[in-house]
């Protein structure tokens, strides 16, 4: 299990640099670019998930039996170790839906922004955030 | 099998409710003469399956596709939020029937519309991430509509705020299918992993606007138009907080930690909307209050969060023709009696006059609270008279001639009154009285009303007294960094709290 730890403290230092760079950062670009890290370190998570189970993508071929075929198991040895190994699919499907939804997020953003770069083209937080000041 | 028709057609009525918004939404960008009509035909919608559920016709669970697929739940829960959605959107359509509206401003309030009709209803973890991204894309699009350079920044800060805690609630999402191998609520209620459940606290928390969480809540509901406004305030909000108390029935852990958060929440809104000089602003501060106490019981917070709703969006839809939004000097100006009527009504709702829905509320509230709990919310309340005490006593404009507004410059001058903002008072004064009777001790409640309104005034009196070198000044809180410092603190303070 210790690759999967190693892979887990990988996502969560990725998450956490990602919110770093949202807090510290003063551009506001490189804000959203951090998001987008804290969203890729989230992907992974979900691929690391589905795959805690095994790697083989579970797709139900005409030729040999799939994750849900009933034959598996009393096939031959090999073919039942590896009947074992399947990636779980319901990480992936979900994440799929996660992942257009923050290229669409993203992709809102960064309009903003460039309308926002007419009224300052360095993009500095200061020049808009006025807190609670209007 | 006889039972089986009725229910497969029942769930088809519920797929083809939540579709309905979506459908239309895609139909008015091809036919914009419709758009209006198809807006009100989805609330309609919504509201008669809010009266279908009520009346018990509809199955209470709806799964699709088995084990692995969504589930839905549409239970008397459900019921007062749907409502609520029914009415804000309505009422925002019909305000604005006679007046020119920016592009795609209908197509965005049906979209917003369904997600926030699924927000209600879903009982999976994915699902509520999805349906919650729609709203938060839809709001951050409508709050865009007016188009200026301040509305830019405002709606960017929201939803770069917005997808940032709802990728932490993926996080705590995976967590929960790594432990229990499911998305489902009931999943989250076995998971060990305190982690999880701070991480899906930090994006509901937010959505819901509440504690240091909700800080980006006043300028984003204050700079937005005012249709805008009424519908983020009135029940974009409650899209966080039904799933919230959702989640605190089934997960016993979250609770206390809810109950806390809530009433620091309504502490803290109470504090900023006395100091705050101006008017949308210190309504948006009152929703941050009010939000804390609709999170404090899971029972009575579907109706509280509905009477709020409705009168929050009847003064937001009013603050359009406000003489001006400064509350220097209020009292010396006179306001058309198609504002002040409803902004009496409105206001008096949330304080809880008698027999208004906020009362009804308000006494389901305390009912379903232990002693402590009840005294601190009356001192709450006591606290929101002194808020709100500061709109009344504006003189009553006694000209019938229509006054012009103040966004609608040298236009057609505006009806006195609005048809929406007079179905949301109908429908406040609808509410209480319908709920008055089955109150447990009616003299009782209407005396300690009596109470905290004397109080309140009280209150005010004191603070006004106290303003006048702009002594009572608090810190600015909410600049992006402290937001997102604000997120951090709340996260690490959960795993803390949750973690003894």
């Amino acid at each position: 299990m210790a690759p999967f730890r190693l892979l887990e403290l990988l996502i969560l230092g990725a998450v956490l640099a990602g919110f770093a760079g949202l807090l510290l950062r003063r551009n506001l670009f490189l804000k959203v670019m951090s998001m987008d890290v804290i969203g890729s370190a989230v992907v992974a998570l979900f691929v690391l998930v589905g795959a805690r189970s095994g790697l083989r993508s579970p797709i139900l071929s005409a030729a040999g039996p799939g994750p849900a075929g009933t034959g598996t198991a009393v096939a031959s040895a090999t073919d039942a170790a590896a009947a074992t190994a399947w990636a779980d699919p319901i990480p992936q499907a979900v994440i799929l839906t996660a992942i257009v939804i923050g290229l669409s997020i993203q992709a809102l953003l960064l309009v903003v922004i460039t309308r926002l770069s007419r009224i300052d083209p360095g993009l500095d937080l200061a020049s808009f955030d006025t807190g609670g000041q209007r | 099998m006889p039972s089986f028709m009725p229910l497969l057609s029942a769930k088809g009525m519920v797929i083809a409710w939540l579709l309905l918004p979506f459908l239309a939404a895609f139909l008015a960008a091809v036919l914009p003469p419709l758009a209006r009509w198809l807006a009100l035909l989805c609330c309609l919608a919504t509201a008669a399956v809010a009266v279908a559920i009520q009346l018990g016709s509809l199955p209470v669970n709806v799964d699709l596709l088995g084990a692995y697929g969504v589930a839905l739940k549409t239970d008397a829960f459900a019921v007062p939020f749907l409502l609520l959605n029914a009415l804000v959107c309505s009422a925002v359509v019909i305000d604005s029937w006679e007046r020119p509206l920016p592009g795609p401003f209908l197509l965005l309030l049906m979209v917003l519309h369904g997600g926030l009709s699924s927000a209600f209803v879903v009982m999976d973890l994915v699902s509520l991430y999805v349906t919650l991204e729609v709203v938060g894309i839809s709001a951050f699009l409508l709050i865009l509509i007016s188009r200026s350079d301040r509305s830019l920044w405002v709606a960017l800060r929201y939803l770069l705020i917005g997808n940032t805690v709802m990728t932490l609630f993926l996080i705590g999402a995976a967590l929960v299918y790594l432990e229990r191998g499911s998305f489902r609520f009931e999943a989250v209620a076995g998971t060990t992993s305190i982690a999880a459940l701070a991480l899906l606290l930090v994006g509901l928390l937010m959505k819901s606007g509440l504690f240091l969480s909700g800080l980006w809540l006043p300028v984003t509901h204050a700079e937005a138009p005012a249709e805008v406004s009424a519908l983020l305030s009135g029940v974009v909000v409650t899209a966080g907080i039904a799933p919230l108390l959702r989640l605190s029935c089934g997960v016993p852990a979250l609770g206390p930690v809810i109950t806390g958060i809530g009433l620091a929440s309504a502490v803290l809104g109470l504090v900023f909307a006395l100091a705050d000089a101006d008017a949308k602003r210190l309504l948006a501060w009152s929703t941050l209050s009010q939000m804390g106490l609709v999170a404090l019981s899971p029972v009575a917070g579907g109706f509280y969060a509905l009477s709020h709703g409705t009168a929050k969006a009847v003064l937001f839809l009013v603050a359009r023709r406000f003489p001006g939004r400064a509350l220097q000097g209020w009292r010396e100006r006179p306001l058309p009696a198609g504002v002040w009527w409803p902004l009496c009504i409105g206001s008096l709702s949330i304080v809880g006059l008698p027999p208004l829905a906020g009362f009804a509320a308000k006494t389901d509230l305390s009912g379903a609270l232990s002693l402590p709990l009840e005294v601190a919310v009356t001192l709450v309340s006591m606290g929101t008279v002194a808020v709100y005490a500061r709109f009344w006593g504006a003189p009553l404009l006694h000209r019938t001639a229509p006054v012009v507004g103040l966004s609608s410059g040298g236009e057609a001058p505006e009806p006195a009154w609005s048809l929406g903002v007079i179905l949301l008072v109908l429908a406040l004064v609808v509410m209480g009285s319908a709920t008055l009777p089955s109150t447990a001790s009616p003299f009782s409640a209407v005396a300690k009303s009596a109470m905290v309104l004397l109080g309140g005034w009280g209150l005010h009196t004191l603070v006004e007294g106290l303003r006048l070198p702009e002594r009572l000044r608090l810190p600015d809180l909410e600049g992006l960094s402290d937001l997102l410092g604000g997120i951090g603190v709340v996260g690490a303070g959960l795993l803390l709290i949750l973690n003894r």
